[in-house]
């Protein structure tokens, strides 16, 4: 009988699955466009952001649906759904093939599912007409089109790594942490987070450990001021790149010792938390992501509400240490078995126009890849002090922060090429400026992290696991051994006692329990 | 009127279906990712996975931290734990369901939330961020100890009167009564207590990140790290397993010491 039941249920359990679908295809009237992206990472305010009429905040995903509808006349629905890490979407890509029509992977994930060719490419009208083709940056465009990924991938977000610091932490603050190394004495160690993510410490740490022969190279190139368009950014760029993707088991050796002593003296390492322990002032120095860098800063700073009341805080500040940092983006692509590849390119061209770029670096905090007449004049209105010859209100001279290495070439005709300057006060340009918008010359020492192959994926796992695993404090051990002792000296114990209270019985008699 | 009569059997097919579909089918799934490897997009058996583990000093390190965490936390909540439970199972106080309510309470406000705010509490008298293992160890017992103090309060409060009087009455102290009697008698709920504290404890990491800030890892972190971000579905279904059977096999030993105890125990009692 218990074996009926079970074959029943098995029965059941193995239909089940059959049935789902049959009940999915029903009404099929409008067309669905799937979007799967990180989370937070698009301009859709909840009702409580957007109900209330003060809100700029777009909803993004409802404007397309109304744009798409009037522009071909077909109802369409965003079924929008969101990951948490990119191995996550990649399983569920493996997985469940042709889910979606359009991902928002990272950089070296997006590098992975083109090599394993995943990746559908985006039509030739897309990519010479759209919105991206006109306003999106030269520099990201040239970058993609460098790397082969163009027509595979349509880059949304952007940034640098670097320290986000509380500027009155000590006298030499700033200059510390001109250096990745910085952060490895200990009274900064002990007031700083760095990421709980294999991918961002290892950087760090192989930045560390070769921090000497990435000085000496840009010793070599004349690397201070470097433009992109200089002769030897071209080379230099690639020798950084090189370093900082060294796999090779010594490095990852020096690495993991690295962290280890980092880790030594460190407050912590963090996933999301070090934003809001940066803000209370939990911690005073946070290894960031240039977004999340603009976000901390944004929240921390004194502010004034629209009742007129003041609101302390501090100013903080980003940096980029002198090394190196690392350029990451994400990106648009359409998997393979994508269904609605038409509706995909209209929506990235919908999110690619510059206005709605504006509205969603306003609501995510996030640079867009995006340049243009509507972003760059948002730039100005949030940072710019004033006019060429200005001073701020301390009486130096405001200094230019120049972004034309970004802008130039996407204006409509408000701007010419080489206007887009921003005029800054020295201390601002130390803030979310530098974060949002990195300088030529940090670009030029950035590099791309590229996707590790399975086995060298293993060993940078493994060497994270020890530091993350390691060192096991010594009263770990005299615990176990405590309770080893005690788990014999109660068996043995038992044993005796066990010999004593049951003597055998007699002969001929036989023991009842 | 319609009149619908179930078997017994019938009535069972809702759990068989559970059951089957989210016990023995996962189960297996588990168990198929722990023994194979995929080698260039196929599948293949292997013994690989369950080596690495016993062969890396970060995985042997991360279960034996886990063991040390897991051990220290339920060794203080059963020292926490059983006064507390001795007190209000043979208080005549009236309202002690009362009492015994403001323990459980806690328990009904979600656990991130508690463990958030116990984050708090730690940053003001300042020992977050400085004494990582304490913290954890903390968070653990203010998460787990209901569940040691519910099943030691259930079976002290069920022991009959009557032989802790015979005890007294035989010339047995109150200490030799309690070490006697008492403690012997109230070992299932010992047992249950320690199983429902010491299992959670070593995989349930929200605690451990939230209040180490991530610098301890124990075995449930690595777990959803294989799953999350290596993408070593193998590995991870392999610790899995690896921590099933260490579970298994200290219940099996708990679970026949207790046997064992009440038997032994019982015959040198009377």
């Amino acid at each position: 009988m218990k074996r009926r039941i079970l074959t029943t249920a098995l029965a059941c359990a193995m239909l089940l699955p059959c049935a789902l679908p049959l009940a999915g295809c029903a009404a099929e009237k409008e067309e669905v466009l799937r979007v799967y992206n990180w989370e937070d990472y698009i301009s859709t305010p909840s009702e409580s952001e957007g109900g209330s009429e003060e809100s700029d905040y777009v909803d993004l995903i409802a404007e397309f649906e109304r744009e798409y509808e009037a522009q071909t006349g077909k109802p369409i629905r965003v079924e929008y759904s969101t990951f948490g890490t990119n191995e996550n979407m990649y399983n569920e890509l493996k997985i469940n093939p042709g889910a979606y029509d359009l991902v928002c992977p990272s950089d070296y994930m997006i590098m992975k599912m083109i090599a394993e060719d995943m990746v559908e490419p985006f039509s030739e009208q897309f990519l010479t007409e759209s919105n991206y083709a006109k306003y999106g940056s030269p520099y990201i465009r040239d970058l993609f089109k460098e790397n082969g990924w163009a027509q595979y991938a349509v880059p949304y977000m952007w940034g640098t790594m670097g320290y986000v610091y509380n500027p009155e932490l000590s006298e030499t603050v700033e200059e510390d942490l001109s250096s990745w190394a910085g952060l490895w004495a200990e009274e900064y160690a002990s007031v700083a987070t760095i990421k709980d993510s294999v991918r961002d410490s290892y950087f760090l740490g192989v930045a560390y450990v070769y921090r000497e022969e990435l000085m000496q190279l840009q010793e070599e190139y004349g690397a201070a001021g470097m433009k992109l368009a200089d002769e030897n950014y071209a080379a230099f760029n690639a020798k950084v790149t090189e370093i900082m993707n060294r796999t090779d088991e010594a490095t990852i050796e020096q690495t993991k010792d690295a962290l280890l002593a980092l880790k030594e003296h460190l407050y912590g390492f963090e996933v999301d938390s070090g934003k809001q322990d940066m803000v209370v002032g939990r911690i005073s120095i946070n290894f960031a992501w240039s977004g999340d860098a603009v976000y901390t800063m944004d929240d921390a700073e004194p502010y004034t509400d629209e009742n007129g009341v003041y609101h302390d805080g501090i100013y903080l500040n980003y940096i980029v240490p002198q090394e190196c940092s690392n350029i990451w983006f994400d990106g648009w692509v359409m998997p393979k078995g994508a269904q609605n590849t038409e509706a995909a390119e209209a929506f990235v061209d919908f999110l690619s126009r510059p206005e709605n770029a504006v509205a969603n670096m306003n609501y995510i905090g996030y640079t867009s890849s995006i340049a243009g007449d509507a972003v760059f004049d948002e730039m100005v209105d949030w940072y710019a002090e004033g006019e060429e010859g200005d001073t701020d209100e301390n009486g130096a001279p405001l200094v230019p922060y120049d972004l034309n290495y970004f802008f130039d070439g996407t204006s409509d005709g408000a701007h010419a090429d080489g206007d887009f300057i921003i005029y800054v006060s020295e201390e601002s340009a130390k803030r979310q400026i530098c974060a949002q918008y990195p300088t030529e010359e940090v670009i030029a020492r950035s590099a791309i992290m590229q996707h590790f192959d399975d086995d060298t994926n293993a060993a940078v796992n493994e060497m994270w696991e020890e530091v993350k695993g390691l060192p096991i404090p010594i009263w770990a051990y005299i615990v176990i051994a405590a309770i080893a002792a005690a788990g014999i000296a109660i068996g043995l114990s038992y044993m005796y006692k066990g010999k004593r209270s049951e003597p055998k019985p007699k002969k001929g008699y036989r023991r009842v329990s | 009127m319609v009149r619908v009569h179930f078997s017994r059997r019938q009535l069972c097919i809702p759990y068989g279906l559970f059951l089957a579909l989210f016990v023995v089918i996962p189960m297996l799934l588990i168990l198929f990712y722990a023994f194979t490897e995929e080698i260039d997009g196929v599948l293949t058996f292997t013994f690989s996975n369950f080596l690495n583990f016993f062969t890396s000093t970060a995985k042997l390190s991360t279960l034996l931290m886990s063991f040390t965490v897991a051990i220290i936390s339920t060794a203080i909540c059963l020292a926490i734990a059983y006064p507390v439970a001795y007190i209000l199972a043979r208080s005549k106080l009236r309202r002690r369901n009362v009492l015994l309510m403001l323990f459980i309470l806690p328990m009904w406000i979600n656990f991130v939330l508690r463990i958030t705010a116990l984050r708090e509490l730690l940053d003001l008298i300042g020992l977050l961020g400085t004494q990582n293992y304490l913290n954890t160890i903390i968070g653990m017992v203010y998460d787990f100890l209901p569940f040691m103090i519910l099943p030691l309060y259930t079976t002290l409060e069920k022991l009959d009167e009557s032989y802790l009087e015979a005890a007294a009455d035989l010339g047995g102290n109150k200490f030799t009564v309690f070490t006697k009697v008492t403690f012997p008698l109230s070992m299932p709920g010992v047992i249950s207590g320690i199983t429902m504290v010491f299992m959670p404890s070593m995989t349930n990491y929200v605690v451990s990140d939230t209040l180490s800030n991530f610098n301890i890892t124990i075995l449930g972190k690595l777990i959803d790290q294989y799953f999350t971000t290596y993408d070593n579905w193998h590995m991870g279904s392999m610790i899995s397993i690896i921590l099933l059977v260490i579970i298994f096999v200290t219940m099996l030993a708990t679970g026949g010491f207790k046997d064992d105890g009440r038997e032994a125990r019982g015959a040198n009692l009377w």
